[in-house]
């Protein structure tokens, strides 16, 4: 009589852990860019660096301007910075280099294109309701975003030269497994994705943002390696503050 | 070395809903009856509490007047029928709920909700015949944020009790339900 009982019980219980599973969960595709190129790196003379100004960052959404977000400043400062291709790092607005100083001037300018599937999230929302959430495992809601980044990088002596990239990805989830994080990190993995590839690219023209200075007698030429640091498979949130990580 | 700065950030009083921001709901109101039929005589009143939990699942919709969120959860239903006998109601319902958005801190919605409902009100008056019934119910309100985490809400709901047609007489009970209570958004 017992096993009789148990085996429903038991079904039941594991069609409910699957259920409650399946409807919690989420997932996050991030499109491969079909220019992607293969990863840089290059060893410069320490000394023949520059140092850098963000001058500007335009931001649009959905083809709207928007005042570009401070951690989002921070970002694209701390991707550059990582790459240790440049002596110093500076931001308009902030201490700015001398001068007289030779420096390189960044513009950069970032189209967000954002489709949330509001229609479909509300066709949908009606269906899991009437459904009494029953089919909440089976529905899936969607998120797309995408972001095309322009850089223009300009050297002391006018000189421009400048790059594009595209990146974009989806976030899935269920009902119960909706969350504000799932959203910011696909932000977070896309905008990351995208800077990767733009500086990926700058750092192939490493050289054309190098001073030539000759090396003085006596003194053992000093090097680094410079190249994009590839995020982790597991982006971060755009929203997490960026660690100093000034070039030694 | 590097100029960096970190700016400080002001706390943000506009509230960010965005997708995967839920919210818990406690809600109270008082139900009075509504006669649309002349066979539904009974002039049932009752308070009724109803605590919810919604999902918000899209971004603001549209660019006009009408920019909205929708938002799908559940709330359970409690009431208490202090007229014509003390007897008491329990239902569940999915609901879902349309947010406009175009206003900043005074925020108008719309919702609907739907599901079973059990009483011992039936049987005890001629427009009930069974225990279980279904409560429908459709309203607007209007959200007011004291911050950008908690709202004042007040607002109205017609709601209508009737078994489905499941058992006879099915005549059905329809009340207003004027309510108030607060939301918590995390």
């Amino acid at each position: 009589m017992g096993q009789i009982l148990s085996r429903p019980l038991i079904s039941s219980v594991l069609a409910m852990t699957l259920g409650l599973g399946t409807g919690c969960s989420h997932w996050i595709e991030l499109a491969v860019p079909t220019d992607a190129a293969p990863p840089a790196s290059a060893m410069v003379d320490t000394d023949a660096r520059v140092p850098l100004l963000l001058e500007t960052i335009r931001v649009t959404h959905n083809g709207s301007s928007i005042a570009p977000p401070a951690v989002l400043e921070r970002q694209v400062l701390g991707a550059i910075e990582a790459t240790r291709l440049f002596s110093q790092h500076y931001q308009s607005g902030s201490t700015q280099p001398a001068a007289d100083q030779a420096r390189v001037t960044v513009r950069l300018s970032i189209d967000n294109l954002v489709e949330p599937h509001a229609g479909q999230a509300a066709w949908r929302s009606l269906v899991l309701g009437a459904s009494m959430f029953a089919l909440a495992p089976f529905i899936s809601l969607n998120y797309d975003y995408g972001a095309e980044m322009s850089l223009e990088m300009e050297r002391w002596d006018g000189q421009i030269k400048r790059y594009t990239a595209t990146s974009k990805g989806s976030a899935h989830y269920h009902l119960f497994g909706a969350s504000p994080d799932v959203i910011e990190q696909l932000k977070g993995e896309v905008t990351e994705a995208c800077l990767s590839s733009l500086l990926n690219q700058v750092i192939q023209d490493s050289t054309f943002y190098l001073t030539s200075n000759e090396q003085s007698h006596g003194n053992p030429i000093r090097t680094v390696s410079v190249g994009v640091r590839r995020p982790s498979s597991h982006a971060l949130p755009i929203a997490r503050p960026i660690t100093d990580a000034s070039p030694q | 070395m590097a100029a960096l700065s970190s700016p400080i950030h002001a706390a943000d009083p506009t509230p960010q809903i965005t997708v995967g921001t839920q919210e818990v709901g406690l809600t109270a109101g008082y139900m009075l009856s509504l006669h649309f039929k002349r066979n539904h005589t009974t002039e049932q009143e009752g308070v009724a509490f109803m605590p919810s939990w919604m999902m918000t699942l899209s971004d603001p919709l549209g660019d006009s007047w009408y920019r909205g969120q929708v938002s799908l959860g559940a709330e359970l239903v409690y009431i208490q029928f202090q007229e014509p006998i003390l007897t008491h109601g329990f239902g569940f319902t999915p609901k879902i709920k349309y947010t406009f958005a175009a206003l900043d801190r005074i925020r108008p919605y719309a919702e609907f909700a739907g599901g079973p409902f059990w009483t011992d009100l039936a049987g005890k008056i001629p427009e009930e015949s069974s225990r279980f019934n279904f409560v429908l119910t459709a309203g607007f309100g209007v959200s007011y944020f004291l911050t950008d985490r908690v709202a004042l809400n007040v607002g109205y709901r017609f709601h209508h009790i009737s078994n489905g047609g499941t058992n006879h007489p099915n005549i059905g009970l329809n009340a207003s339900l004027p309510f108030g209570g607060f939301s918590f958004f995390f």
